[in-house]
């Protein structure tokens, strides 16, 4: 888990400091420009700039934590369709107001977000739509009687209006200290929400009538969520903008859930993704000469679920392709050494000079699939080569491969490994003896040491297979081939 | 060797689900005009065996043929009736459609719905008894009259062979004993019928022939040799389950 | 206070029809409002049965990027390229939406939200990047400006000026869908209601899901400069639930888009007459009212029958 933060922290420190170099270097005449706002944002003097970094890093931990519920409840496209729904509610209360003043802007958010959701609730009691269909029908409705509102507001010329603008896309130059002071109150609910109802918000959440059946109120936590989610939609209109509120409810928290299934690093994990990405995203439309900080903040946050998703150490799908790589070139080569030793033991173990012939003719393969084959066993230092060159032109030299030590006993594992398998099953699970696997994508490439000993201890040490064929024990390993000469 | 195509060929049907086997070297021949009860456990890969014979699932390991040809070509042959709970009751489609819809893969893809099909359709919906129901939309239907329709739909197919993933699940008796003659009715038409089943009680009396599964086939005849004490003590508990927990726990060590 | 004008009958109804200059501008404006609505209603009704409403939603976000990029690369406005930049992008959402459902733990509402939002969030951001270039602006994007089709410039095919670009694009792409409908209509029905059906059958169903979702992205591009990309939403949606709560067959449900689609039109564009707002917005008013009042009266559903003697089934 730490090497986990660790890794993580180190990608994010790569990835802002080439976000910081390469705004440095675009441009030649703006290159000043760029490298003296980047300084003025992280000198942190002004105390507008003070305020935006301070509540960027707060609507990124409100988001953070609320989404990681949102993520968790499959409420993601809710949060999209409340965040759209809230819209007349702002234009109710801007109207209200005559101003841009936040406090009539909130209620009137609240009580539109109020309504929304009991819209949904009544289009599921009372009708029969998909659930889908409702969030799109109440996204759409509200989000159009708002348009109209807007509109509306424009042609009448209304003297603040230009502050409504900010709330599509979030704009960090009209963020103002009441901004501020409503993030900060958010994130006090959400943190003190979470905080007294942590337990019960688990098992809610995770089994909901079973939750209800030993006494917690779930009906009342979800309506809770759903008042905080609104909350924090509100108060971080003015940084990311209505429409994309919801990306950083969900991608945070989404990235979160990449890594790590245990709620506590999850919520921390959310937050700080989504703190980062806040400030980033602030940072980068600072630089760009104000532009709208919502889809910058939204990118952000989106490279860094990118980066997780395919670079996670183990789990990334990069590494998955990777090790999917490995693992079919080990099975390659357990299956060689499989055919060698079987080779060598239809000799009964004479010689220990394998010719490409007799593989080619053991395995089904080409001769250049024999060569290929051959060559990744000597780079693993489990076979030697050597070419024998006959006088007759018209055959091919012929390459024999010899077993070394390391490849003949694992050669041997593989084997054990194979026929106990085969055994137990014959046996224990009255499988039919003629099923033979050669197909190397069977269990018996992956049981580990341990099982082995289980077999063995189960079956009672056995020395021959289902077929007859020995089953070679340790010590014959340890011995070498030689030693099973008859 | 045989110079006829089985209905259904199975061999060494290895299926896994996340790194898990649900179904191992599965063996099965089943006859023309069998009809065929399938038992096992919870999570035994009843389901399973039936979605990959519909070639809904791929297989690790073995394969399936259908009158000789791959699942690809040969799940035309078959009518399948899935579990209830994967439909859609909403959408806006009459009972009459619902059947009809059994008659659209016997035309090219352009070419008409003909009267011919609609008498069939009707002849299908006479046959489950549903025919006062056909233009009700299918949302009004209860559990028994739901499962009628689908039976309906399938008769409409006319295939030689179908698949049915259990069909008497919270069906009422009436409806039960309907759908059991119909069965057998079938069956002396000479179709095959592969049911998934959950009742061992019944099973008895509903098929000739039982298939008894849990991850690999225990056992597979008539129900006179099959339907015994010990091999449904070996389907349902026992010592197969040490296998599975081998299983499970190989592929957790894959992992590491 | 001066925010609602007052209603005079004679300046919302009958004014816009007053002078043939007049006629000839606002019928274009219903014209196109007609076959947004239609040719959304259409496709809209199969994006709902299949359930996958949010996903009209999603790709008419995921198309911008789609967009801006065609622009960039063809360096003008020409629709050949804005429809194929559109449908690209589209086509890469619905196939991202479904790879990050398959390849990660991640559930498909995620999954959506994270790829169209960051699909829309880029396309904005490059846009902006580019103000002062670009013809496109993001409130255009938001919420459409229907109000000025007959400003938009003239298609020429092959040498011949065939008259208003934006009109010539939706026809072409309501025949297209119709067309489509019609002949295709036991495919659509039978993929929709049971592809495993279909599937055993031999029918290509991702191929079916493949060209649902193109006829998509190309009404949605079609219908951008209309009424934007958060209310096309609407059209997609609300024909088929309206209707639903009257029919109960496909067909019927398939025809009711156009009456409802005239009610759409005409009665958003006298509301925003009235109200002097943004056209697009009163037209998914219009429809809601509409969807209201069907809800109420509806025999379908609780409410309804409170209005009808209950007839026994």
């Amino acid at each position: 888990m730490i090497t986990k933060i660790k890794i993580l922290g180190i990608l994010i420190g790569i990835f802002a400091s080439h976000q910081l170099l390469e705004a440095k270097q675009i441009g030649s005449e703006t290159q000043l420009d760029w490298f003296v706002q980047a300084e003025r944002f992280l000198r942190m003097d002004d105390p507008s700039i003070q305020r935006v970094i301070v509540g960027c890093l707060i609507m990124g931990v409100s988001c953070g934590l609320i989404g990681s519920y949102v993520v968790t409840r499959r409420l993601s496209l809710f949060g999209d369709t409340l965040s759209h729904a809230i819209l007349p509610g702002i234009a109710v209360g801007f109207i209200w107001s005559g101003t841009k003043d936040n406090y009539s802007i909130f209620v009137g958010a609240m009580i539109a977000g109020f309504l929304g959701v009991s819209c949904l609730s009544v289009l599921k009691k009372f009708t029969k739509i998909n659930g889908d269909s409702s969030l799109g029908i109440v996204l759409s409705a509200f989000y159009a009687f708002g348009i109209c509102l807007l509109t509306r507001i424009q042609k009448v010329g209304y003297s603040d209006q230009a502050g409504l603008d900010s709330f599509m896309f979030g704009q960090i130059s009209s963020f103002s200290t009441q901004d501020l002071c409503g993030q900060f109150f958010t994130l006090l609910l959400i943190g003190l929400f979470i905080f007294f109802n942590y337990r019960q918000l688990l098992v809610s959440g995770f089994d909901f009538q079973f939750s209800r059946s030993i006494g917690i109120p779930s009906e009342l936590l979800q309506y809770g969520l759903w008042i905080l989610i609104s909350f924090c939609v509100i108060s971080s209109l003015q940084m990311v903008g209505v429409i994309l509120v919801s990306a950083m409810l969900v991608i945070p928290a989404a990235t979160a859930s990449l890594i790590s299934k245990r709620m506590n690093t999850y919520l921390t994990l959310a937050s700080i993704l989504g703190a980062i990405a806040g400030f980033v995203g602030a940072f980068l439309s600072f630089l760009g000469k104000n532009l709208p900080t919502g889809p910058l903040i939204v990118l952000v946050a989106g490279s860094f679920f990118a980066l997780v998703l395919f670079l996670q150490p183990q789990k990334g799908i990069l590494f998955q392709w990777l090790r999917l790589r490995s693992e079919n070139s080990r099975i390659a080569i357990e299956n060689t050494l499989k055919a060698a030793f079987q080779i060598l033991e239809s000799r009964d173990f004479q010689e220990t000079e394998i010719s490409s012939q007799e593989m080619m003719r053991k395995r089904g393969l080409s001769s250049a699939e024999v060569q290929r084959e051959t060559l990744n066993l000597i780079n693993a230092g489990l076979a030697t080569k050597s070419t024998l060159f006959t006088e007759d032109t018209q055959l091919l030299p012929q390459t024999n491969l010899t077993l070394t030590p390391k490849g003949w006993e694992y050669s041997c594992k593989i084997v054990r490994n194979h026929r106990l398998w085969e055994l137990y099953l014959t046996n224990e699970a009255e499988y039919e003896p003629d099923h033979v696997h050669e197909d190397a994508e069977k269990i018996e490439h992956v049981i580990g040491e341990k099982t082995v000993r289980k077999l063995e201890k189960l079956l009672k040490n056995p020395r021959t297979d289902p077929h007859g064929k020995l089953i070679p024990s340790m010590t014959d390993i340890q011995q070498g081939h030689f030693s099973l000469k008859s | 060797m045989r110079d006829y195509s089985l209905p259904i060929e199975i061999h060494d049907l290895t299926v896994s689900y996340q790194k898990r086997p649900v179904l191992y070297g599965v063996d099965l021949e089943i006859e023309e005009g069998s009809l065929v009860g399938v038992l096992g456990p919870n999570g035994a890969g009843k389901s399973t065996l039936i979605k990959t014979v519909m070639n809904m699932i791929k297989p690790n390991g073995g394969y399936v043929k259908i009158f000789g040809k791959s699942p690809k070509e040969g799940i035309k042959r078959i009518g399948y009736i899935p579990q209830r709970e994967s439909i859609d009751w909403d959408f806006p489609v009459t009972v009459f459609d619902v059947v009809l819809m059994g008659r659209y893969g016997h035309h090219r893809w352009l070419g008409r719905i003909g009267k011919e099909d609609r008498r069939k359709a009707n002849e299908c919906l006479e046959q489950v008894s549903m025919l006062p129901y056909a233009d009700r939309p299918i949302g009004n239907l209860s559990g028994g009259q739901q499962q009628r329709v689908f039976l309906a739909r399938a008769l409409a197919q006319e295939s030689a062979v179908y698949l049915m993933d259990e069909p008497f699940a919270g069906v009422d008796a009436v409806t039960e004993k309907a759908i059991v003659s119909i069965l057998q009715g079938m069956k002396n038409q000479g179709k095959t019928l592969v049911v998934v089943h959950h009742d061992l009680s019944s099973a008895k009396e509903y098929f000739d022939q039982l298939l008894l599964l849990n991850m690999r086939k225990v056992a597979f005849g008539p129900i006179a040799e099959v339907y015994t004490h010990e091999l449904l003590q070996k389907t349902y508990g026992g010592k197969l389950t040490v296998l599975s927990e081998m299983a499970t726990e190989t592929a957790r060590n894959s992992h590491a | 206070m001066h925010f609602i004008p007052s209603f005079d009958f004679e300046r919302i109804f009958l004014q816009p029809w007053s002078g043939s200059e007049l006629v000839a501008w606002n019928g274009q404006v219903i014209l196109m409002g007609l076959l947004v609505c239609w040719a959304s209603g259409i496709i809209g009704t199969f994006i709902v049965v299949r359930r996958m409403a949010l996903m009209g939603d999603a790709i008419s976000h995921g198309i911008l990027p789609g967009l801006v990029i065609a622009y960039l690369l063809w360096g003008s406005l020409e629709i050949g390229p804005m429809l194929i930049g559109a449908c690209t992008a589209g086509m890469a959402c619905s196939f991202c939406i479904e790879w990050l459902n398959q390849n990660s733990s991640l559930k498909k509402d995620a999954s959506m939200a994270i790829v169209f939002t960051t699909f829309f969030a880029l396309g904005v951001t490059l846009i902006n990047l580019q103000t002062g270039h670009l013809d496109i602006d993001t409130e255009c994007i938001l919420y459409g400006e229907i109000g000025l089709t007959p400003l938009a410039p003239k298609l020429i095919f092959m040498g011949i000026e065939l008259g208003n670009r934006s009109l010539w694009t939706i026809g072409v792409i309501f025949i297209l869908i119709v067309l489509t409908i019609c002949v295709f209509y036991r495919q659509l029905l039978l993929t929709s209601f049971d592809a495993i059906l279909a599937q055993s059958f031999g029918w290509p169903v991702k191929g079916i899901h493949f060209a649902l979702m193109l006829l998509l992205a190309l009404c949605t591009v079609a219908s951008l400069e209309a009424v934007g990309v958060i209310l096309v939403v609407a059209m997609l949606i609300f024909p088929c639930v309206t209707a639903s709560f009257f029919f109960k067959r496909l067909p019927v449900i398939l025809l009711c888009t156009f009456p409802l689609g005239v009610l759409y039109t005409f009665g958003g564009f006298h509301l925003a007459h009235w109200l002097d707002c943004s056209i697009a917005a009163a037209m998914v008013i219009a429809a809601s009212s509409v969807f209201l009042i069907a809800l109420i009266i509806s025999p379908q559903t609780r409410i309804g029958r409170f209005f009808y003697r209950q007839k026994t089934l």
